[in-house]
């Protein structure tokens, strides 16, 4: 089963690159493997036959998100002197995976009780520009636009908040 | 089938929930936060191959433009507070407090 192999190596993927983000220190090193988690889940769209958001995936969030956070970054030139000191960050882990393990047990027993189907590849139109395209302009026109003025309004905020000159925050 | 994709999805959003609850670097925080947005993503596209129906491809694009919109905005304020405070530190960062 080819399908179940690249599944797998893309979730062994994806699950090493969310603890390496986890796990590393510095945010550079955090942030090339987050990378390397959304490369992966760009894979796993494309099993699951969603094409445009394979595509999207790439291009817009390992490409442009993910290199806006890396700019940013290497604009604020961190070095090992800005880091937060977390010497005991081991032990804060311990204590999140303690509060945490219950919910992710609980959500897998329920996922797993979901029917299932198998993975494979369905017809030319789902998951395509034409057939995406078609339920987004005709049932989701109403959020399409209201998403559409989210981002002009993040735009005029970033505009405002990083066009602000010294003095009061 | 279906389900190992949803375990994958849970197992994501758990490891960004721990990076949000005990990490101090506000960029791994934020990187953690988007990992749960992708963790969310993952589980609307599989949920959508489940049903081979189109509106969770529709509503991971929505998530994507918000979490684009998100980018951008706390970007903007991380480096405002990153000028202001000369730290990374999620612990400095108290300005709302009373």
């Amino acid at each position: 089963m080819v399908s179940t192999i690249l599944f797998s190596a893309f979730a062994v993927l994806a699950v090493a690159g969310a603890a390496g983000l986890v796990l590393l220190r510095h945010p550079m090193n955090g942030a090339m493997s987050f990378i390397m988690t959304l490369i992966a889940l760009a894979g796993l769209f494309a099993l699951l036959s969603a094409k445009l958001i394979f595509a999207i995936q790439l291009i817009v969030y390992a490409g442009a998100i993910m290199s806006l956070i890396l700019f940013i970054i290497m604009f604020l030139n961190i070095g090992e002197k800005d880091l937060p000191d977390e010497s005991n960050r081991w032990f804060y882990f311990g204590g999140g995976a303690v509060v945490i393990a219950p919910l992710a047990i609980f959500l897998l027993k329920v996922v797993n009780k979901l029917p299932s189907c198998e993975a494979t590849i369905v017809g030319d139109s789902f998951g395509s520009v034409k057939g995406v395209g078609m339920v987004l302009f005709t049932e989701w026109l109403l959020p399409f636009e209201i998403v559409s003025i989210l981002l002009l309004v993040a735009l005029v905020g970033a505009v405002v908040l990083a066009g602000k000159r010294e003095g009061k925050l | 089938m279906i389900a190992n994709y949803l375990s994958l999805s849970v197992i994501l959003f758990c490891f960004g929930l721990l990076g949000v609850i005990s990490r101090r670097n506000v960029f791994t925080v934020f990187m953690s936060i988007e990992l749960m947005l992708n963790a969310a993503n993952l589980a609307f596209v599989a949920l959508s191959r489940l049903h081979e129906n189109m509106d969770g491809h529709v509503l991971a694009l929505m998530v994507m433009a918000v979490a684009a919109a998100e980018a951008a905005l706390a970007l903007a304020v991380v480096i405002l507070l990153h000028k202001h405070k000369g730290n990374l530190d999620t612990n400095v960062f108290s300005l709302l407090r009373g």
